[in-house]
């Protein structure tokens, strides 16, 4: 009788212990966001589409897909505080190296934590015999995607 | 979050009844079989010390931890009620969804046992419910997250210099519904079961990370203050009196 107690208990056990809560991260919660690089002609300062060649990760094999030919949306590493990119543009490639502080922010044991930025001034490009002919911050802090962050001049 | 603590209310409610209900049909069965009933004795009856170890605890823990134990005793002091407490030793990894963490801390239950099996003569075995206040003084040690992000373009693994800290000198307070049964195996000797439902009244937050494991207490979900656990204690009593 008491063996019979002990195993509907154990039973019991199994069923209580699987019912915990799923912990599922909303989506529309808040996210890492991305750097926003906005494109200026070098002369007139005049907002200027570009249809880049191509967009690389220095270090990565696989490319970034281009959406648009305004602004653009980069990824920055969340593990450090300079996120190189190779820009290939009319056959030519220039490396701008984004320098940011980052900072990570707990949300919750779904989502985890998420990073925010702010550029650097020493955020330049690495080689100045490219396209590009100047970098310039705009707004440093990457708290949202919605201000240009930083312009290329070219 | 309303319909998960409605949830865990009625599995709580069907345990409760269930043992309940059980208990009243076999008690009904033994009361007509055997005539030879110990006498019912409210007053107070110091009988037993009873003491023991949880042996869940060394099955769950991986090879990687430290020693986690949890002592478990029980003192008789009616036929029925018996004062109960435990006292553990916590340290282990947990592998979350997004974090990986180092939980050590220890904890101290205090409450009572309500014995509601009538055990026929000579037996000593019992099904229970019970009510512990608990209190937990812990650490957790943020060892490896990934960082949430739209497009995993590069990898989001942290380990090292940003928030991989640890959180001190954390403590918090729950109180634990308590179901359970003890067998007596051999003489003196019991193996025993319990369901806890827990409720958190109280816990110090750290700073940019939460409590996601209170030893003792175990898990702690998102918006909710409830959680549970169980242990699988083996336990020998030391009699006061001779068993007739």
């Amino acid at each position: 009788m008491i063996n019979k107690h002990h195993n509907f208990l154990f039973l019991l056990l199994i069923v209580f212990l699987g019912c915990e809560k799923d912990d599922i991260c909303i989506e529309g919660s808040e996210n890492t966001s991305r750097i926003t690089i906005g494109f200026i002609d070098y002369e007139t300062k005049g907002v200027k589409d570009i249809s880049l060649n191509s967009i690389r990760g220095i270090g990565l094999d696989s490319i970034i897909e281009i959406k648009s030919e305004g602004n653009l949306k980069l990824p920055l590493k969340a593990n450090s505080n300079k996120t190189k990119y190779l820009l290939e543009y009319n056959e030519t490639f220039d490396t701008l190296v984004i320098s940011h502080h980052t900072f990570h922010k707990y949300l919750n044991r779904s989502c985890g934590y998420i990073a925010n930025f702010i550029v650097k001034s020493d955020t330049e490009i690495s080689k100045n015999s490219g396209w590009i002919k100047e970098v310039s911050i705009e707004n440093d802090s990457i708290f949202n995607e919605e201000k240009t962050n930083i312009l290329i001049h070219y | 979050m309303i319909q998960f603590l409605m949830k865990k209310k009625q599995i709580f409610l069907f345990i409760i009844s269930f043992i309940f209900s059980f208990n009243s049909i076999f008690s009904q069965t033994e009361n007509t079989e055997s005539d030879s009933l110990i006498k019912k004795d409210k007053s107070f009856n110091i009988n037993k010390l009873r003491f023991g170890i949880d042996l869940s605890n060394p099955m769950i823990s991986s090879s990687n931890d430290n020693l986690s134990y949890e002592i478990v005793g029980d003192l008789q002091i009616t036929n029925d009620l018996y004062l109960a407490a435990e006292y553990g030793s916590i340290d282990r990894y947990i592998e979350d969804e997004n974090i990986n963490f180092n939980s050590v801390g220890n904890y101290l239950k205090i409450g009572f046992d309500f014995n509601m099996f009538n055990n026929w003569v000579g037996m000593d075995n019992s099904i229970y419910v019970g009510l512990r206040y608990a209190s937990s003084n812990f650490s957790n040690k943020v060892d490896s997250y990934a960082v949430r992000s739209g497009e995993a373009y590069f990898s989001n693994l942290v380990d090292n210099g940003y928030e991989n800290v640890t959180h001190n000198n954390l403590n918090g307070n729950w109180v634990e519904i308590v179901t359970g049964v003890k067998v007596e195996t051999f003489k003196n000797i019991y193996l025993g079961i319990s369901l806890r439902l827990n409720k958190l009244l109280s816990d110090t937050k750290p700073s940019n990370f939460d409590n996601l494991f209170i030893p003792g207490f175990n898990k702690v979900t998102d918006d909710n203050t409830w959680g549970s656990g169980f242990n699988y204690t083996l336990t020998y009593s030391i009699p006061f009196k001779k068993r007739k």
